[in-house]
């Protein structure tokens, strides 16, 4: 006869046992892209009594942070980023209302959109499905967006980070004017402001005055943490 | 001379990506994806003219039935003449079938100094000085800016920019325009310069460019200015940027089919507006690299892209705006050539009418005239392979042969005379001995194409002189009536 003590041993370690092979799953069908296969893990494993800020913390974000590291090597393409971003962050709307408070899960909010004239979107939506795979919480305004939506977004969402994006040469001012009245409200300092699209250039972000400029989709996100932990 | 049935004498190298069943297929493609998924149409008027022309239209995505596109490929002229200028037809170009003419490309952001060799923003003296240039390149058959002017007021680098090109060259334009005002103002300046509305109606001195949003969007701009030029029967471009995994599929088939579709939506309303006004398609056919995100103008699918659209585009009867002689490279180097050289010469096989992007660098982003005196050199060399070898009595030479015999040598016959000076000459590659080379300052291929470059940007003087005086009047109230038009608006 097992005493009570020995049975919980037993159970605590096959339970960590469960507990680390789901987490290593959860990680490694992430970093494969498998959206649907990685709802079925994460909801068998919240099932099984998993614990939701482990699953995000030492499954997701580990995964996450390997499939940012093969994107840099190499070693994992564009289509392929996007599925993981994808996945993680279909995971990250199941996990967040069960997260307690210093889970993270969020790792802020960011309204991005193109401006006013501009039609083009493959790019913006591109970066704000790597946001999202970053755990941030993206609002999407779309296309072809006047000044004054920027502005009412950021009083309504209070986001941390605001993109924009232009691909044509007459559009790009725009991003200028949107700043400009974003300071008009008073509200610029409230948010870091990352601007893109084929056009743009590190010089003329600073020239209308953003904080951060980013050349293609993939490397927006970790340009802005970056920024971000530096200010901190 | 001896007669012989059915005997070509000179048959140039055959070149083709796509067989017959194939074309078939992509053009069954493309009738199948206008007619159930169809395009979006950011342009009341437009969908209105689709309307009555019979296509289904629901919000802002038209419908276009079999019969009407293929109603429109029917009216779409067989051949277009563009005439320089200043009269003289020895650079007229002839839009048909098989005829290639190469040309820099539109509107990149950044340019690369002539003095520097620095990236620096795109300014309007760049404009003169690329048509310039490209004015004395026997191989630019036509001309583009390769930027964007910054330092004009914002929303008149278009109209800027033609005004200077077009009293700097007298090979033909194509210029581009924000919106219909741009193109208003561009139709009248190419006016001027023909003298009258009737005699440039009759002879066209530019091609006007525009450019669809790939994938399926033709903006208001883009339709509008679209409709203008057909209205007044400017001979244009209708063509997008088509990005391979991006705005439409990896397969190549499937690329081929949306950027067909894409310039279609042009080819309609054009034909429907002015039944055979010249419209061109094509565009930048290549792919996005999934390592970098970057549109690639140096993949070697450019180039099999290009070619395979320019079969497509040829089998619809219609001619095609082709790309070649660009590169993904920052700065002049070994990648450069390479790329180009090998885009340029697919892109002669293929025959494609117009050729542009002569002069990208930075994948589309920076102007670089550096790159258009290289490429002049590559297309001369491709056009060489393209000619083929002509055989008859004359070039086989076989009395010669006897002549001159086993041990002989031809230096000194008339013979010789007649035809070496077929023989392409270089003007950049280096073929010097060793001492030769070593005495002119051990030159590379870099230093002789900055050398040339800079000896045309001083020297070659261009036709600025011939303009004639009311032509330059009028060109200058134009810009003073734009400038008024964006005061007014501000």
């Amino acid at each position: 006869m097992l005493t009570l003590k020995e049975l919980l041993i037993t159970y605590n370690h096959k339970y960590n046992s469960i507990m680390s092979t789901y987490l290593s799953n959860i990680s490694e069908t992430l970093i494969s892209g498998k959206g649907d296969e990685l709802k079925k893990l994460i909801e068998s494993a919240v099932n099984d009594g998993a614990n939701p800020g482990e699953i995000l913390n030492q499954g997701l974000l580990p995964g996450m942070d390997a499939v940012g590291q093969k994107w840099k090597d190499g070693d994992m393409f564009m289509p392929e980023v996007l599925r993981s971003a994808k996945a993680m962050s279909n995971s990250m709307d199941y996990l967040r209302p069960m997260l307690k408070e210093g889970d993270m899960g969020n790792a802020g909010t960011m309204v991005i959109g193109t401006v006013a004239g501009d039609l083009h979107d493959i790019g913006k939506d591109l970066a704000a499905m790597m946001f999202e795979g970053a755990g941030y919480k993206v609002i999407n305004l779309g296309i072809d967006q006047p000044g004054e939506s920027f502005v009412n977004a950021v009083k309504e969402h209070q986001p941390n980070i605001l993109g924009m994006s232009a691909l044509l040469t007459t559009t790009m001012p725009r991003m200028g004017e949107v700043i400009n009245s974003l300071k008009e409200a008073g509200i610029r300092d409230q948010v870091t402001v990352i601007i893109g699209g084929a056009p743009v250039t590190e010089e003329y972000a600073g020239e209308i005055g953003a904080d951060l400029y980013a050349p293609n989709a993939g490397s927006a996100v970790e340009i802005t943490n970056e920024f971000l932990q530096q200010a901190q | 001379m001896i007669s012989r049935t059915n005997y070509t004498t000179q048959q140039s190298p055959h070149f083709e990506i796509l067989s017959e069943n194939q074309k078939e297929r992509i053009f069954n493609g493309m009738m199948r994806t206008l007619q159930y998924t169809g395009a979006h149409v950011h342009h009341e008027g437009a969908r209105e003219l689709f309307k009555k022309a019979g296509c289904k239209i629901d919000g802002i995505t038209v419908y276009f039935p079999p019969e009407l596109i293929q109603q429109a490929l029917a009216s779409a002229p067989v051949v277009t003449e563009i005439f320089p200028w200043d009269g003289d037809d020895s650079k007229k170009i002839t839009i048909e079938k098989k005829r290639s003419y190469f040309g820099p490309g539109p509107t990149p952001p950044n340019f690369i100094d002539t003095d520097t060799l620095e990236r620096r923003k795109y300014l309007r003296k760049d404009a003169s000085l690329v048509a310039r240039v490209c004015d004395a390149l026997p191989n630019m058959g036509y001309v583009q800016s390769l930027g964007s002017i910054s330092d004009v007021t914002n929303g008149l680098a278009d109209v800027y920019e033609f005004a200077d090109m077009v009293r700097n060259t007298t090979t033909p334009i194509m210029s581009w325009s924000f919106d219909r005002n741009g193109c208003r103002d561009i139709h009248h300046m190419g006016i001027a310069m023909a003298g009258s509305e009737e005699a440039f109606r009759h002879k066209p001195n530019y091609v006007f460019y525009g450019e669809p949003i790939s994938p399926l969007v033709s903006d208001f701009h883009a339709i509008d200015k679209c409709m203008y030029c057909a209205e007044h029967r400017i001979p244009q471009v209708y063509s997008p940027c088509a990005i391979g995994g991006g705005t439409v599929p990896a397969s190549h088939a499937g690329q081929l089919v949306v950027a067909l579709s894409e310039s279609m939506v042009g080819v309609i309303a054009s034909q429907l507006i002015n039944p055979g006004t010249c419209v061109i398609i094509g565009g930048v056919q290549s792919i996005l690299d999934m390592r970098c995100s970057i549109y690639s103008y140096g993949a070697p699918e450019l180039s099999l892209l290009s070619a395979a659209l320019t079969e497509m585009v040829h089998y619809c009867n219609l001619p095609m705006y082709s790309t070649a002689g660009c590169t993904d490279t920052k700065k002049m180097d070994m990648q450069s050539a390479m790329e180009a050289s090998l885009s340029i010469n697919a892109a002669m096989m293929s025959g494609a009418n117009f050729v542009h992007d002569c002069g990208y660098t930075e994948s589309g982003l920076t102007g670089d005239i550096f790159q258009t005196v290289m490429d002049d050199e590559l297309i001369g060399m491709a056009r060489i392979i393209e000619q083929g070898v002509e055989v008859n009595e004359d070039t086989l030479a076989v009395d010669v042969i006897h002549n001159t015999g086993p041990g002989g040598h031809y230096l000194y016959e008339d013979h010789t005379m007649e035809h070496f000076r077929n023989h392409w000459m270089p003007t950049l590659m280096d073929r010097n001995s060793y001492e030769a080379w070593e005495e002119q300052g051990r030159k590379t291929m870099k230093d002789r194409v900055i050398e040339k470059t800079r000896d045309l940007i001083e020297n070659h003087e261009g036709p600025i002189n011939k303009v004639p005086a009311k032509a330059n009047e009028e060109i200058e109230k134009i810009l003073e009536q734009a400038e008024e038009r964006i005061a007014q608006t501000a």
